[in-house]
């Protein structure tokens, strides 16, 4: 028999895998954490995620490593390293990709490119410093994807208690 | 003159720095939360217990830095966390704290979009600790 109260007490489910489990490296669990935090703490990021199927490879090309991030509509399952078969590729060092999570999304959830971060990723773009394979056709998967990356507008959600000043 | 790596005269002039920098006051505007590191022991290399910094940082000021202990350290709302050895590389300028975080070398604990956020403002503190003149314990 089904226990009704059983839903509400069930643990909560976090929409973000890792497909190396314990062995997950500290790369994938900081994007993963990342996109977690910022689905979790708004709603509109939250519904870019659930409706995004791709799977999107993140490079960081000063330490040699990556992860793909396999977006199954709501679910997140993230693996070290590049797989196969992805629709998109980021490929940067580190502080660009850290960069590219501090993008302003402006007007109609657009990423603003225009104001002084955005311009800075799209130089690095022209210096073929951030290099992004598979654009082609996937230009919507990249703003959701940049949207779901993006920190900036979810200062209402910070984790700690407010301190006044002394 | 060197002051001996993570000490209280070590921590006073990373203040100072920190508190001269306007790279630092203006990136920071907005950060209130209290940043610990953790300074894990590294016996052989003569520093035999570990230390905790914790950063009082509040809009751009840094009201207070002391040395304490790592449990101190590890109470505070950011974490960071790393070895001895490791701390000095990114002292040293061998290790940039934003790769040592992705490859696991530095262990963050905390609100990741908050840290993410004022990346530029932890790159900045990062450049302050390189200004302060270090007796290293192992050298």
């Amino acid at each position: 028999m089904h226990d009704q109260g059983a839903g509400r007490l069930a643990r909560r489910v976090s929409p973000v895998e890792y497909a190396d489990g314990d062995d997950a490296s500290a790369f994938s669990q900081m994007l993963g954490g990342l996109i977690e935090a910022n689905v979790e703490s708004r709603r509109e990021k939250r519904a870019d995620f659930e409706r995004l199927r791709a799977r999107v490879g993140v490079f960081v090309t000063d330490i040699d490593e990556g992860v793909t991030l396999d977006f199954q509509d709501g679910h997140l399952v993230v693996h070290n390293g590049l797989q196969p078969g992805r629709d998109l590729t980021i490929r940067a060092d580190a502080g660009t990709v850290m960069q590219l999570s501090s993008v302003n999304i402006g007007f109609a959830g657009m990423p603003n490119y225009l104001d002084s971060t955005g311009r800075e990723v799209v130089a690095k773009m022209l210096r073929g410093k951030l290099k992004i394979e598979g654009l082609l056709g996937n230009l919507t998967t990249l703003n959701q994807v940049t949207r779901l990356f993006s920190v900036q507008g979810s200062a209402d959600q910070e984790p700690a208690p407010d301190r006044s000043s002394p | 003159m060197a002051v001996e790596a993570f000490s209280s005269e070590w921590a006073q002039l990373f203040k100072d720095e920190v508190n001269k920098s306007p790279v630092y006051r203006q990136a920071a505007k907005g950060w209130k939360w209290r940043v610990g590191l953790v300074v894990e022991a590294e016996p052989d290399r003569n520093f035999p217990e570990s230390r905790g910094i914790v950063m009082d940082l509040f809009e751009g000021d840094a009201r207070d830095i002391a040395v304490g202990t790592a449990d101190e350290a590890r109470a505070c709302d950011f974490v960071i966390t790393a070895p001895y050895s490791r701390w000095k590389q990114v002292a040293m300028k061998e290790l940039d704290a934003t790769r040592g975080m992705l490859q696991g070398k530095l262990k963050l604990k905390g609100d990741l979009p908050t840290i993410v956020r004022y990346t530029k403002a932890s790159q900045e503190l990062t450049e302050c600790t390189t200004r302060v003149p270090v007796a290293w314990p192992d050298e």
